[in-house]
């Protein structure tokens, strides 16, 4: 493995880090824009605009887009968050160059006025499709309340309503202050050539202008409020449970990783052990995310409405029992193997090492190892996940749920 | 590229292979035993899930806990299945552990211990499974359409039925799996780093003296009917689609895959094309191929608003219908390199080698190689493929909606 790094004189820092025995290569770029960079009138422009970037450029056509990335084989998407938009493609070694100057050209899209109308209809539909997913639902509902006023709670697809009143000139407006060079990073990882991909992001982006960028980054410990909501055409108990987490800068974010594979990994967890061994709940979840300056712990259950109490209360049995006594030393451990393990198969695939790599330098400006992160994991204790459990308090929680009329 | 392929068959017939793999520290392997959905019994629709669950909970001399937790020891990663033949259980770790793991997942095949306390929670889990799969109808929906498009009890569905799961007991269930875990049927698979002699003398002394039984093809009767609705008042319709194409033993495979990849292979593929970028129908719009050993098919999924179900509909079968028509050059080409790459993509990753070995060998009765499939690929053309298509015109189409809107199927 080597590392690359080059900050143009625009500020775009482009990173990779090269792997001779892979058989592919990844290429993307991770811009720092996210719902909650928005507000009430451009709710939604985010991810809208994610969309928008496929619609082509000044001299390519939708369709050149797509016939133009299918030419290299690719598999190319991007996504939207509450932070980061990123767009991305796996190719071949020879097609990475090519996939380069496509996702190159199209961070300056054309953001025609046909194009957004028409894909105003595809946002509507992905909106009405994901009330079809009480799974997602309910996350997003829990987002909004927990984090209340702060910008993270705001929703990463906006509603039919501000996506039906968007312009095309708001989102230009959006989109000038968000993809500036100095708000992205360009990181290429798998099988390349450096020099040769290095030098077609750099021919086509030191036009590209630095803007002055802002981002509300404070932490948030969360509203702790609960409420619910019934809908008629659901057969199961659908619930959010968030509380605070550390940021992704924060040295105790492995630490809060381990917790919550302790408290809610799919298989040998507390969760798996008091809820789902023992049929109370379908699934029990707990995942930790972490953002710019907070983060979040955020768990999903799903089980029969009849089952709510009980597993509400076993919940708060599980979050009591390890605020008084802590975890034990078997569980980091099994937790650590885990989560060791996870890491390393998933970087055997330059795809999912650029992933890492990407959220590395927009998080910390900093080039991590797989090695690093390894050691960084070993070295967490008992002691460390206890007191983080203490500062975060899992129990004091925001509750969402969604469920069958009663 | 040089790419070695393993193999191994003990005495009772159970198969053995692997795939090494230079470049990567982790290994996966698969155990498909002969168990899947269509080869229950009638009446105990879902019971492979349930044993799934079960098997897990306790063998040999672990009781279910000491199980996990010595599975969770290893930082093993879990996977498991239940598909119209097989229920497969696997996993990827570090190579290192590997050998461990077998002789855990030995336990759990040979001696599940199958208590009937751990008997109840399972099926418990199992219905509520099925529950759990009304809301989420873009799942359910696909499940749905398999069952009414292959022949029954083909397309069963590997979620189960609650009426029936209710009424299974711990007999009966134990029965199923005495008499569907036949090693003769059970095909091991690996990939990735290992030794292939080690893992054949460990693989010899745990299931080499465990006998087998001759495995009896499933019998297909008819199928289902053309067109389902089941009423929703979701926000959106659900579009299942299924039509007959060729197996993977035809001649023609390769044209259909091409065909299918034309069809939705990327994002300037026709129904991507047609259905999203143009008319702005959908969101999550496309088709695969799809096959079990007895039948193949190309299956396709949409959503959308009540008010557009009809059209999109409407427009998929015509994108279907207008293959034949003309398929351009570029096209093709376009087709043919995405199936490759993908291909090669997918080769990165053991557990995907470990699934794709397995699965080459249940239905080809060989595994092929990845050189084979390219080489494949590249020898079909605008007239090969044209030429399949309008020698195998898409006949009926099975589809099932679940929604707030019926449609009509043309």
């Amino acid at each position: 493995m080597e590392f690359k790094k080059k900050k143009l004189a625009n500020g775009l820092a482009v990173v990779g880090e090269v792997n001779k025995s892979a058989k592919s290569a990844a290429v993307g770029f991770f811009v720092r824009a996210g719902s909650r960079d928005e507000n009430e009138q451009i709710s939604g422009v985010s991810h809208f605009l994610e969309h928008m970037v496929f619609k082509g450029t000044e001299k390519l056509s939708t369709f050149e887009v797509n016939e133009a990335f299918d030419r290299t084989g690719a598999q190319f998407n991007a996504s939207t968050s509450e932070e980061n938009t990123v767009f991305y493609a796996a190719v071949l070694p020879e097609y990475l160059a090519e996939a380069t100057k496509l996702w190159t050209e199209l961070m300056r899209p054309a953001l025609r006025e046909k194009d957004f109308d028409i894909e105003k209809n595809v946002i509507k539909e992905e909106i009405a499709m994901h009330k079809d997913m009480p799974s997602y639902d309910v996350m997003e509902r829990c987002r909004k309340l927990h984090f209340d006023a702060h910008p993270c709670g705001n929703s990463v697809l906006g509603s039919e309503e501000s996506i039906g009143n968007m312009t095309a000139e708001q989102m230009r407006g959006y989109f000038g202050r968000r993809y500036a060079p100095n708000n992205m990073t360009l990181a290429f990882a798998g099988n390349f050539n450096w020099e040769e991909v290095c030098s077609v992001a750099e021919s086509l982006c030191e036009k590209w202008q630095r803007q002055r960028v802002t981002r509300l980054a404070k932490d948030w410990r969360g509203s702790k409020k609960k409420e619910g909501i019934e809908k008629a055409n659901l057969s199961c108990e659908h619930i959010c449970l968030m509380s605070a987490g550390v940021s992704a800068a924060d040295p105790r974010r492995f630490a809060a990783s381990l917790a919550a594979v302790i408290i809610g990994a799919d298989v040998g967890s507390r969760f798996f052990w008091e809820l789902v061994d023992k049929a109370i709940a379908e699934t029990a979840a707990m995942q930790f995310e972490a953002m710019e300056g907070t983060g979040i712990l955020c768990s999903y259950i799903c089980c029969p409405d009849k089952n709510t109490g009980q597993v509400l209360d076993t919940v708060r049995d599980i979050f009591g029992n390890l605020s008084q006594n802590g975890i034990t030393e078997d569980e980091l451990r099994k937790a650590k193997n885990k989560m060791l393990s996870a890491l390393v198969i998933k970087n055997e695939l330059p795809m999912e090492r650029l992933v890492d790599l990407g959220s590395n330098w927009t998080y910390l400006q900093q080039y991590r190892t797989v090695e690093d992160d390894i050691s960084a994991i070993k070295a967490v204790t008992v002691n460390d996940v206890n007191l983080l459990i203490k500062q975060l308090e899992p129990a004091n929680f925001t509750q969402f749920s969604i469920g069958p009329t009663r | 590229m040089g790419q070695r392929l393993d193999k191994h068959i003990l005495k009772n017939g159970m198969v053995l292979l692997g795939e090494p793999m230079e470049a990567v520290g982790s290994a996966a392997f698969e155990f498909m035993l002969p168990a899947g959905a269509a080869r229950l019994p009638e009446g105990c629709c879902g019971a492979a899930n349930v044993i799934t669950d079960w098997i897990f909970r306790g063998a040999g001399e672990r009781d279910s806990r000491r199980l996990s937790d010595e599975l969770d020891g290893l930082g093993l990663h879990r996977s498991g299945a239940v598909n119209s033949s097989h229920i497969t259980i696997g996993a990827v770790l570090e190579a290192g552990n590997l050998q461990q793991a077998i002789e855990l997942y030995a336990d759990v095949i040979l001696s599940a211990r199958l208590e009937d306390e751990q008997f109840e929670p399972a099926k418990q889990l199992a219905i509520e499974g099925v529950r759990a799969l009304d809301d989420d109808p873009r799942q359910k929906v696909m499940l749905k359409v398999q069952e009414q498009f292959y022949p029954s009890p083909l397309g069963r569905s590997s979620a189960g039925n609650i009426d029936e799961l209710t009424v299974l007991t711990a007999d009966k269930t134990r029965k199923i799996i005495k008499s569907n875990f036949n090693l003769s049927g059970t095909i091991f698979a690996m990939a990735g780093k290992y030794d292939f002699g080690v893992i054949v003398r460990q693989m010899e002394k745990l299931f080499g003296t465990g006998a087998g039984k001759s495995m009896r093809p499933i019998k297909a009767g008819s199928k289902a009917g053309k067109y389902t609705h089941l009423h929703n008042e979701g926000a959106q319709v659900h579009i299942g689609l299924m039509t007959e194409t060729v197996k993977p033993t035809d001649e023609d495979y390769y044209n259909a895959r091409v065909a299918v990849s034309v069809l939705s292979g990327g994002m300037s593929a026709r129904l991507f094309t047609e259905v999203r970028e143009k008319r702005g129908l959908c969101y999550a719009i496309g088709a695969r191929y799809h096959c079990l050993k007895e039948a193949a098919g190309i299956v396709c999924y949409a959503g959308t608003t009540p008010e557009k179900a009809q059209e999109t509909l409407d427009c998929i079968i015509g994108e279907f219908n207008r293959l034949a028509d003309g398929i351009s050059e570029d096209e093709i080409e376009r087709a043919k390199v995405g199936l490759k790459s993908s291909l090669i993509l997918q080769s990165e990753s053991s557990s995907s080698r470990a699934g794709a070995t397995a699965g080459d060998y249940y239905i080809l009765g060989r595994v092929r190689s990845l050189d084979e499939i390219k080489d494949k690929i590249e020898a079909t053309s605008v007239d090969s493929v044209l030429g399949f298509l309008r020698n195998n015109k898409f006949g009926e189409f099975t589809a099932v909606t679940i929604g707030p809107r019926e449609i009509a199927v043309k």
